[in-house]
């Protein structure tokens, strides 16, 4: 049952209350007028009928008397008729109260009465009539005997009557009192209890109301100061207070998600400014920084001090801007903080985008600023918003890539120059710079004719430069001729300078003499030209291409890009004038299996481990020339026969394993085989045969092994076409030595003193024959194809290189 | 009749922006000082504009600007002002004088003519 309801029952009962004393007054009144009526109506009148009848009694007496003792006949006859009159009169009076008698005491009377009355006639007729007949004194006799008598008698029962009468009255009148005060008493009882009874109800009412409705008002304003929003008001009712409740939950709900929503957002906003590499700060009025900033613009400015500074001091305090622009960055902020957000718009192109700010230390950051504007609801800019990035290593690596971009495009240049041709260039350029060099040096004042020399020269270098594309160059030689060509003029801007066309011309100088290193060290094309590396380098070309593209194509505002970027140009650059060894080695790789056949052997495979190394083209040949012999050794002596191998459980084919790394600086390539190892035993025997060791002497398997280089030592059970040729060890030992290398033997085992020992042949070459290329892995080397098939470049690095993941080939 | 009242006691800058503003199709008066600025927008009540440096002989920007609030009762036309300075107390007269716009000197007229346009339509 909810409110209203009782409100609305409370009315009604009251209604009924009112109702119910309002009918029951008047019933009661109607009730107490019939009262009233019936008393003074009927008991009254009729208590003052009785005592009229007393009166009336005596007119009958009294006219009686006067009939009886009045000697004139007229007058008695007169008194005849009164008293016939009177008797009628008294028999009506008796007739009425004989009706309106109460009670049966009152009707006896009133019969006796009427019983007596006729005696008392009928005794005054005999008496009239004595006086009639003229019986005078018998007349008075009766009269004073039997109509006394009856008249006593029926005196005495009329006054009793009366009496009777009287009581009946007086008992009537009573009765309407207490019957009057009754329903006052009644109806006072009544609505006294009414009263009792709604006010009770009332209170109850009220109190169902109030209470709750207090309590939730004590609730809601706890909730409401303690901001306690996880809490709620407890639903104890179905009513308006219950729904009311309801309501309010719902609303409190709404606002603990909406608060949980902003905490969250704040905490996020914190999170952010706190973990974001970027500087962040807001500008108030007076150019004040706000206390909320990103953490990283501590990092930025290397202070803490950053709260409520001046943004001028702190931002653009020891900085490349002058006072001017100092004062208007100043006056900007001023002109938009507070103000109508077009205020920005107007100013914005005075703010700053970019500075230098030097630290205490002395080192300069480049800062890049990016401004916008935090307004209000009313689109007045409240703060600025600053955001600071340190793009001091971006730019660096921005310029570096640039360079890198312009040196690559330079070698693209190059290479598309045939080698005799660049060569050619060079030298007549540098014979022209020369030329130019001395006409300047000679030639003190302008002069029509030096000058007219100096720009057909540098006109002719130009030339032969955009001939062949040599566009990076062309720039440089360009500026050089256009001084000529402006000194030549008849009122020319310039005067004649010895020492700045002698510093433009060692420019120019330094361009060509960038172009020559660039093809004579990183390409490797020094002097006249070798076909072979032309061809290698043309496939590289398409490397180089793509690596442009990428340095073109990065964005420069991003750190990753730039630094994925240089890392390809630097492998691009670093792998120009290189190559794998496989590479470097095919010839010798392909006559192989050939050999093998020949000595009735299977081809064997081939497994390069190169760890990053790649040789420089210039060293090819004199790989070649080591590892011809080495490998063919490995075939001849160290590898067995199918039969003899698959009997030992080994592979058919045999197995030749390269190994590339730097040791103490040096390029340390290893050679080794799954053959059957050195024959320590028998050479062992040559040496005493040849008796270069003696039967006494203790000579280790070392001193043994290094036996097989000197002059003319051959193992060989006899000399075959392939290694018995008397160009055994020994020229080999000789050739690594005349390139500052050296050559040994390792063992590979610890089997001492065995007839065969594992090992394998260590040759030690300087370390400017190899280059190594970081990220650059080995490259598969397909003998078949005699090609390079795969080179990869992931720039995971992963260049770890283990005997699984070297390349197999049957060779 | 013109749109914009160039108040600058410089005829260099006067002329630099009336030429700016005129060569954008707008209509110009210029004024010398802060004096003559208020006789000019009292004579022509087509200015919708009023670009004003501050400190001129006779009378300077700012006060011209509450004087043209408070004399002429014209609170319609828009004020802009020409500054070279951050000076709060000025900006809190000018925020009194309902100034609507600040130029940090030099004008660079590229970067504000649409939005002058806007203010002059």
């Amino acid at each position: 049952m909810n409110i209203s309801h009782r409100i609305t029952i409370l009315i009604a009962l009251t209604f009924v209350a009112i109702f119910s004393i309002g009918g029951y007054s008047i019933v009661q009144s109607l009730h107490n007028a019939t009262e009233v009526k019936s008393v003074t109506e009927g008991v009254v009148p009729s208590a003052l009928a009785s005592a009229d009848l007393v009166s009336q009694l005596k007119d009958v007496q009294q006219a009686v008397f006067t009939v009886v003792t009045d000697p004139d006949d007229k007058v008695a006859a007169l008194s005849m008729e009164k008293l016939a009159a009177k008797k009628k009169q008294l028999q009506q009076s008796l007739a009425l109260q004989g009706k309106q008698a109460d009670n049966d005491k009152q009707r006896g009377l009133v019969k006796e009465a009427e019983e007596s009355m006729n005696n008392y006639f009928q005794a005054i007729e005999e008496t009239t009539n004595f006086k009639l007949t003229g019986q005078k004194e018998l007349a008075e006799a009766s009269l004073s005997a039997s109509v006394a008598q009856y008249q006593i008698e029926l005196e005495a029962i009329v006054s009793t009557l009366r009496v009777e009468k009287n009581r009946s009255k007086d008992t009537a009148i009573e009765a309407l009192n207490k019957s009057l005060s009754n329903t006052v008493n009644i109806v006072s009882l009544v609505t006294l209890l009414t009263i009792i009874v709604l006010s009770i109800f009332g209170v109850v009412l009220y109190r169902q109301i109030t209470r709750p409705i207090s309590k939730m008002q004590l609730m809601m304003s706890e909730i409401a100061s303690s901001q306690d929003f996880t809490r709620r008001v407890p639903v104890e009712r179905q009513d308006e207070i219950g729904r009311s409740i309801v309501a309010f939950n719902s609303m409190i709900e709404k606002i603990q998600e909406s608060s949980g929503l902003l905490k969250q957002k704040t905490t996020d906003i914190q999170t952010m400014l706190q973990n974001m590499p970027q500087g962040i700060l807001t500008i108030a009025g007076n150019n004040q920084v706000h206390a909320e900033y990103s953490a990283y613009l501590e990092t930025i400015f290397e202070t803490s001090d950053i709260a409520g500074r001046d943004m001028m001091d702190l931002v653009f305090s020891h900085t490349n801007l002058g006072a001017d622009v100092l004062s208007q960055v100043e006056a900007v902020g001023g002109a938009c903080i507070g103000e109508d957000l077009m205020n920005f718009e107007f100013n914005q192109h005075l703010m700053v985008g970019q500075i230098e700010k030097t630290m205490p230390d002395g080192r300069v950051k480049i800062l890049e600023l990016n401004w916008s504007p935090i307004t209000d609801g009313a689109d007045t800019t409240i703060r600025l918003l600053l955001c600071v990035r340190d793009v001091t290593e971006l730019r660096k690596l921005a310029a570096e890539a640039n360079e890198k971009k312009r040196e690559l495009e330079i070698i693209g240049e190059i290479l598309a120059v045939r080698q005799e041709k660049f060569h050619e260039f060079i030298t007549s350029a540098i014979k022209f710079i020369d030329e130019n060099e001395l006409i300047i040096r000679k030639t003190m004042t302008q002069n029509e004719e030096a000058l007219t020399q100096l720009f057909r020269n540098m006109h002719t270098v130009k030339g032969n430069a955009r001939t062949y594309g040599l566009h990076h160059l062309t720039n440089h030689i360009h500026e050089a001729e256009n001084t000529y060509q402006e000194l030549r003029k008849p009122a020319p801007d310039i005067a004649w300078d010895q020492d700045m066309l002698l510093k433009q011309l060692a420019e120019v100088r330094a361009r060509v003499a960038h172009y020559a290193s660039i093809n004579d060290v990183s390409l490797g094309r020094k002097g006249q030209g070798r076909g072979d590396v032309e061809r290698y380098l043309m496939v590289d070309k398409q490397a180089i291409q793509e690596t442009i593209k990428r340095l073109a194509n990065a964005n420069p505002n991003s750190l990753q890009d730039l630094v994925a970027a240089q890392d390809a140009a630097h492998k691009a650059l670093q792998l120009l004038g290189t190559e794998p060894i496989g590479e470097a080695l095919d010839s010798v790789l392909e006559s192989l299996p050939s050999l093998a056949n020949e000595l009735g052997k299977l081809p064997p495979m081939i497994e390069i481990e190169d760890n990053g190394y790649v040789v420089v083209s210039q060293s090819a040949s004199t790989l070649k020339n080591i590892f011809m012999h080495l490998m063919r050794n490995s075939i001849d002596h160290g590898l067995e026969i199918p039969a003899w191998r698959t009997a030992q459980n080994k592979p058919a084919s045999g197995r030749i394993s390269l190994r590339l790394e730097a040791v103490q600086d040096m390029l340390q390539i290893s050679l080794s085989d799954d053959g059957r190892g050195l024959a320590l035993a028998r050479i062992r025997e040559l040496a005493l045969e040849r008796k270069l060791i003696s039967e006494a002497d203790t000579v280790s398997d070392e001193e043994i092994a290094q036996l097989i280089f000197r002059p003319g030592f051959s193992t060989a059970e006899k000399v075959t076409e392939v290694s018995g040729r008397g160009v055994g060890m020994d020229a080999v030992q000789n050739f690594v030595k005349r390139e500052q290398g050296s050559i040994s033997i390792r063992f590979t085992d610890d089997a001492a003193g065995a007839e065969f020992r594992g090992f394998e042949t260590v040759v030690c070459l300087p370390i400017t024959f190899a280059k190594h290329v970081d990220g650059f892995n080995y490259r598969q080397y397909d003998q078949s194809a005699g090609n390079l098939v795969a080179a990869d470049f992931g720039d995971s690095g992963d260049t770890a290189k283990t005997a699984d993941s070297a390349t197999l080939k049957q060779a | 009749m013109a749109q914009i009242l160039v108040v600058d006691d410089s005829g260099t800058v006067r002329n630099e922006v009336s030429d700016f503003l005129k060569a954008n199709g707008l209509t110009v008066t210029p004024a010398v000082d802060g004096k003559d600025g208020l006789d000019k927008l009292k004579s022509d009540p087509g200015i919708k504009l009023v670009i004003s440096d501050v400190n001129m002989p006779n009378m300077d920007g700012i006060t011209m600007s509450e004087k043209i609030r408070s004399e002429l009762n014209n609170n319609a036309v828009n004020i802009i002002i020409l500054t070279t300075e951050n000076n709060p107390a000025m900006k809190e007269r000018g925020k009194a004088a309902g100034i609507k716009g600040w130029i940090v000197k030099p004008f660079n007229g590229e970067a504000v003519i649409s939005t002058l346009k806007k203010l002059v339509a």
